[in-house]
């Protein structure tokens, strides 16, 4: 990767559209204010919760334009990276921490959760005193046809075996390109199939379900059911009065 | 020396079995199959190869695992000669003269003399392997958990100054590692972490999921944006594939020099490959009577960084087999393949499974005999597959990643963690941070708990032990000055102009 030039970071700081500063303020005071309300159902909350009302008070400046933001990849990375920290602290919040000499399973997540957000600070505080490249803008409709394509080989793979499963992955995610023509693709992909059939199954021998069995769209739907029942089982956690 | 040579038989006797001379040979041609490709690096394509070993008894997986190593090493030089695109770091200097090469109708020459180089490379580090194996391994006894740690917190460091960009965001994306490595049980009271009772992540994230999530896909979803390439692949035919004698003889020395530097920077933690080849070009390039020929088809330009290389990729096995320790995040990779098979890396390795230490090192040397053997002959057909566009290609390595995944434990779920952690790769990608780093914290993560745990106990609590103990304190003082070199600003700069340059 070390042929990307070194962005040089003595360039004139370039004053940031409003529109990029609306949405990243607002996203991190909203990561940051769900992480707030999280800190109430843990027993050991006012660590984190102190930490997220700082972000989320960082969050609302930046919408306001208060915060000069000279560095933005290093800003908002920053910041993300202590919203992470604070999010692993909450999440160990109920583990038990040291007891006499020796570490509980809860000291060492705390500890380098503690120094990952001091690390974070860091970086954001570069991001407001020394001028830095933009952020490049997210694309979304390629990644997120790739998303969607490895997403359904996940779904499909169970219940509806090796060859649909690999086939409609790969014609999902090369609609992610722009130059994607549809013969073309529609030939590829089945070469690539039989091509993974042949190494998988045959040549390494990996025992993979090839065609639907016949309770196929049972199995599929039960997939999802698991999952709606083990979201529900979670959200019952965190919400009262939920049954 | 007569231990070092019945050790090497030992070796030489467990790799030249027929299956596992087949592994050696299969793994080199898979990896050079996937590191030829354009925009796929030496990690993504071990972590993609990573879960067609696991079938294999320990010591073939071991094997066939190293030869991908090389292959995909030697498949970035490829298309760098070949195509002008570097497959990954370490091959962006074999760019420079590589590729002239190749426009001047000698892409022949070059790749048999980054073959050569490499080859002669693999031996001397080979042997360096197996000499320097003994030694460590009875230093490795002498150290306690303390040290341990230290060592670990070096070789972090380590990876941290040498990593491109800001010291302070590697810094972090080690942290960031260590911290997801601790989602899962405890080790010791098997309490579960940060795991909100979900049972897939009981027993953590898997490691195979992030690299492929952060190396794979997320590279995938970046090259998607980028404009169209206009590939320069060289379009005459592939020909005269023996150099000449008058290359040979210009070439020896660089290809010396190079092996001296390359095996020298492997040893040390953190990116070794990827020095060690700048390292030797530049130095080429200072010593040579002529610098101006250099970056207009200097032979020596392709011999000394390929060499280097090569080199240091094998030495950068001696910190794992000795210490338990990766110096970088293919070496994060081998961890993983090892504790996969049952085998924790480390000094015990050598003298309780002596046929997976020598045979694994034997095989290094057959594996670099294997890639003289099926590049030379098969560059016809590296050609013809730089030529499939990446419209049609990266499909293919999507599906193939998910089958490789979800093989791993016919677990749908390990493909959407993968998935999630492609969307995490693509935003670090656009901050600016570095994944490598994370990795390797993900992977020292557990090791360096238990050993801070372990050394905290028997200390009774006190933090001082890390700086009381002599080997611990001289690690951390090394690792302490290291840190303050690379962030003095003198120093950065030049660091940065080696990258660029």
């Amino acid at each position: 990767m070390a042929e990307d030039v070194q962005p040089s970071r003595n360039e004139p700081h370039v004053a940031e559209p409003l529109t990029d500063r609306r949405k990243g303020g607002i996203i991190i005071t909203a990561v940051a204010l769900v992480l707030v309300l999280a800190t109430f159902y843990v027993s050991s909350p006012t660590v984190p919760r102190v930490m997220a009302i700082l972000v989320a008070a960082v969050g609302v400046g930046v919408i306001a334009g208060w915060v000069p933001i000279r560095a933005p990849q290093d800003f908002y990375g920053g910041l993300a990276l202590v919203l992470l920290s604070t999010f692993a602290i909450i999440a160990s919040a109920e583990l038990p921490g040291q007891r006499g000499f020796a570490f509980g399973p809860g000291t060492a997540p705390r500890l380098f959760a503690i120094i990952l957000a001091a690390l974070g600070l860091a970086i954001t505080l570069t991001g407001v005193f020394a001028a830095g490249p933009r952020i490049e803008k997210y694309k979304i409709r390629g990644p997120a046809l790739v998303i969607i394509g490895i997403s359904l080989f996940a779904a499909l793979i169970r219940p509806f075996g090796l060859i649909i499963a690999t086939y409609l992955a790969f014609m999902v995610s090369i609609t992610g390109s722009k130059e994607m023509r549809w013969v073309e693709s529609a030939i590829a992909a089945a070469a690539m199939t039989l091509g993974c059939v042949l190494l998988f199954v045959y040549l390494l021998n990996l025992p993979f379900q090839l065609w639907p069995p016949s309770n196929a769209l049972q199995l599929f739907f039960n997939q999802f059911a698991d999952l709606f029942k083990n979201v529900f089982l979670l959200l019952q956690k965190f919400v009262p009065g939920l049954k | 020396m007569s231990e070092l040579l019945s050790n090497l038989a030992l070796g030489f006797g467990v790799a030249f079995s027929p299956m596992n001379v087949l592994f050696c040979l299969l793994g080199a041609l898979v990896g050079t199959l996937v590191g030829v490709l354009p925009g796929i690096g030496t990690v993504a394509t071990i972590a993609m190869l990573l879960p067609i070993t696991f079938g294999l008894p320990p010591v073939g997986a071991l094997i066939m695992l190293a030869g991908i190593y090389y292959g995909a090493q030697y498949g970035g030089s490829t298309t760098s000669v070949l195509v002008n695109i570097p497959g990954e770091a370490t091959s962006v200097v074999t760019c420079l003269d590589g590729h002239q090469m190749a426009r001047q109708g000698r892409a022949g020459a070059a790749l048999a003399i980054a073959a050569i180089g490499s080859f002669f490379a693999g031996c001397v580090a080979t042997v360096l392997v197996a000499a320097l194996g003994a030694p460590l391994t009875s230093l490795a006894l002498l150290f306690g958990p303390a040290e341990y740690f230290s060592l670990m917190v070096l070789g972090l460091i380590f990876a941290v100054v040498l990593a491109k960009g800001s010291v302070l965001k590697a810094i972090a994306m080690v942290m960031a590692g260590l911290l997801m490595s601790m989602v899962g049980s405890d080790l010791e009271t098997g309490a579960g972490r940060m795991t909100f009772d979900i049972a897939e992540l009981a027993d953590g994230i898997g490691f195979t999921n992030i690299a492929m999530g952060v190396f794979g896909f997320a590279e995938i979803i970046r090259n998607l944006e980028l404009p169209s390439e206009s590939r320069d692949i060289v379009s005459s035919k592939v020909t005269g594939l023996m150099p000449t004698r008058k290359d040979l003889i210009d070439a020896s020395g660089a290809i010396a020099r190079g092996t001296l530097l390359g095996s020298l920077l492997g040893i040390l933690p953190g990116g070794g490959a990827v020095i060690a080849s700048f390292a030797a070009y530049t130095f080429e390039k200072r010593i040579s009577k002529d610098p101006s020929k250099f970056g207009k088809g200097a032979i020596e330009g392709v011999a000394a960084p390929e060499s280097a290389n090569n080199a240091a990729a094998q030495t950068a096995f001696i910190p794992l087999l000795t210490l338990g320790i990766p110096p970088n995040a293919v070496m994060a990779l081998m961890v993983g393949a090892m504790t996969i098979h049952g085998i924790v890396p480390g000094p015990q390795v050598m003298t309780k499974q002596p046929e997976l230490f020598w045979g694994m090192i034997a095989s290094m040397w057959i594996g670099n005999l294997m890639l003289v053997v099926i590049n030379l002959p098969l560059v016809g057909v590296w050609v013809t597959l730089l030529r499939v566009p990446y419209r049609l290609l990266f499909p293919s390595i999507i599906v193939f990643c998910c089958i490789g995944i979800y093989s791993i434990n016919n677990a749908p779920t390990d493909v959407m963690i993968s998935a999630m952690y492609g969307v995490v790769g693509y935003w670090l990608i656009k901050h600016d941070f570095e994944a490598a780093p994370m990795l390797l914290g993900f992977v020292l993560g557990p090791l360096m708990e238990e050993n801070l745990r372990r050394a905290m106990l028997i200390a009774r609590g006190d933090a001082t032990v890390f700086f009381t103990r002599p080997i611990s304190g001289g690690l951390l003082a090394v690792a302490i000055v290291l840190l303050i070199l690379a962030v003095l600003p003198m120093i950065r700069k030049r660091r940065e102009e080696v990258f660029v340059e």
